[in-house]
């Protein structure tokens, strides 16, 4: 024991003495946010670039967005970053959140031919037009890549629309694993429907005989804010450290970053913190 | 399907590797982000080799910061890595196959179906008991990769896996590379070959002397280089 204990004591010293500046100077924050931000890998972009610059480690706890707010709420995170705007005000009207800023947002709109097959053009409801287009068996092209967007699909069937796709997948719905573009073609030359980010859409050439079917159902739109946990609530808050990664995300160089984050070739998230609206 | 890997996105900032007086990568910035297969490209000695084991964990860098869906270390339990001139063991080729399950932590009961069934995926069925070291080399390379795949890797490195290949193994190679990719895993992949790149490539990587000159989608990168090295090294000018 004494062996031991004299071991760990010339670790320390040594470990002092040679890493004694970084130990000092280690810092780090709790950041509560939503699963989508960890999934998509945004975080593992940007938070490495923070770190570079600032030298504050951050340290996530992804969740749902209800469950990242009472994180918060319990004085467990020093930010909350999250997307469901009502929710965060909610929370600042409780006094457990300083002031919320608007990051970025992403937005999601259900194409299909002209021809409506499974009659779900116009609808404000995304979830019901997913389920009329499995009990129709019109035909759905599905990214089946991973990408955000493809998550955000797999969310829509699986717990909003309460219909566990893998499972009740026919033949009406085809995986292809590749990307939005491709995605758009094969829909555009299959007359199916395709869950598309918007900047996608918009920027697709070969619209063909294709429409947008869906939009503006709130499931389909993300923006996120960011909060600093009220340090008059929470005294152990670390404010100034959690306030330096707010107004890093903010910033021409944050904002700059999460714009800068693709996965094949296309932009997840579009940054709005100039936008006070959002 | 899988969800992402959870060492995704691999994130080099400002990365420096070197060995003595040589610097092999210089301040080498570069997401390596899901998605369809990342492509190395640049002449030898560009520091593509280097930036795959840095990016597998083998190397750390001198300065700047690597890290693995935002962690600065990750066990590499969920990566493998194909190198350039794999060894064969001295051994069958089944037996190849089912050492590397041993080493991924696979029980025994289980090996010999998964190494027939990983035989099976590279095309190489039926040579289970062939003494490895006599395969063609063609078939050691896909020996190789199905050895890589053992441990179900969320992210492949391949280093120059078809190089000194006849067409027909390149293009043996390249199914089962797009077929892995296609099902969820990550592949990072340098090649001399700019065929090779634009048939697999999501994104393009240029490297030359140490540095990043160009990261760029694929089909950009061929039709619309940004960079005059990058010009130059489509048009098959030698870059050096």
């Amino acid at each position: 024991m004494f062996n031991r204990r004299m071991l760990i004591a010339a670790v320390a010293a040594a470990a002092v003495l040679s890493g004694g500046p970084v130990l000092a100077q280690y810092k780090s924050i709790v950041v509560s946010s939503t699963t989508s931000t960890q999934d998509s890998g945004l975080f593992g972009h940007i938070l490495p670039l923070f770190k570079q610059k600032t030298g504050i480690d951050v340290k996530v706890i992804a969740q749902g967005t209800g469950q990242a707010l009472d994180t918060g709420r319990r004085g467990d995170a020093d930010v909350v970053f999250v997307h469901a705007k009502s929710a965060e005000e909610k929370f600042l009207a409780e006094g457990q959140g300083v002031k919320r800023y608007p990051v970025m947002y992403n937005d999601f709109v259900l194409i299909g031919p002209k021809s409506d097959p499974a009659g779900v053009k116009g609808m404000k409801d995304i979830t019901k037009a997913l389920q009329m287009i499995k009990d129709k068996q019109a035909p759905f092209i599905s990214r089946g890549d991973r990408s955000g967007t493809h998550l955000a699909e797999l969310a829509l069937w699986n717990k909003n629309a309460g219909i566990d796709i893998e499972k009740d997948k026919g033949p009406w719905y085809k995986s292809i694993g590749q990307g939005m573009g491709a995605a758009l073609n094969t829909a555009s030359a299959s007359n199916a429907y395709v869950l598309s980010d918007r900047g996608t859409w918009i920027s697709f050439k070969n619209k063909g005989d294709l429409a947008i079917a869906v939009e503006g159902d709130k499931l389909l739109f993300n923006q996120y804010g960011v909060m600093l946990v009220n340090p008059e609530k929470h005294p152990n808050v670390k404010k100034d450290l959690g306030q330096q990664f707010i107004d890093w995300l903010v910033s021409p160089e944050g904002q700059k970053a999460i714009a800068n984050y693709k996965i094949n070739g296309e932009q997840l998230f579009y940054p709005n913190a100039d936008d006070h609206s959002a | 399907m899988r969800p992402p890997a959870l060492d995704l996105p691999i994130m080099f900032i400002d990365v420096r590797i070197t060995a003595g007086a040589v610097t092999i990568l210089d301040g080498v910035t570069l997401t390596i982000s899901p998605g369809m297969p990342t492509v190395l490209i640049g002449p030898n000695g560009a520091g593509k080799t280097t930036l795959l084991r840095a990016a597998m964990g083998l190397v750390p860098p001198s300065s700047g910061l690597v890290t693995w869906g935002g962690r600065e270390s990750s066990d590499p339990k969920h990566r493998a890595i194909m190198f350039q001139r794999p060894a064969m063991l001295r051994r069958s080729a089944g037996g190849n196959v089912r050492y590397a399950l041993a080493a991924a932590g696979m029980p025994r009961s289980k090996r010999h179906e998964r190494a027939t069934a990983l035989l099976s995926e590279v095309g190489l069925t039926g040579l289970d008991h062939r003494p490895a070291r006599r395969l063609s080399g063609g078939e050691q390379q896909r020996l190789a990769l199905a050895r890589a795949l053992a441990r179900d890797p969320g992210i492949l490195f391949l280093d120059e896996p078809t190089a000194s290949l006849d067409p027909a193994a390149t293009k043996a190679i390249e199914d089962i590379v797009r077929a892995v990719s296609a099902r969820g895993v990550k592949v990072v992949m340098c090649t001399h070959d700019l065929g090779q790149a634009k048939r697999l490539a999501g994104n393009v990587v240029l490297m030359h002397r140490g540095r990043l000159i160009e990261n760029t989608p694929a089909a950009q990168f061929f039709a619309t280089p940004r960079t005059e090295e990058a010009r130059k090294f489509v048009a098959g000018e030698l870059l050096v």
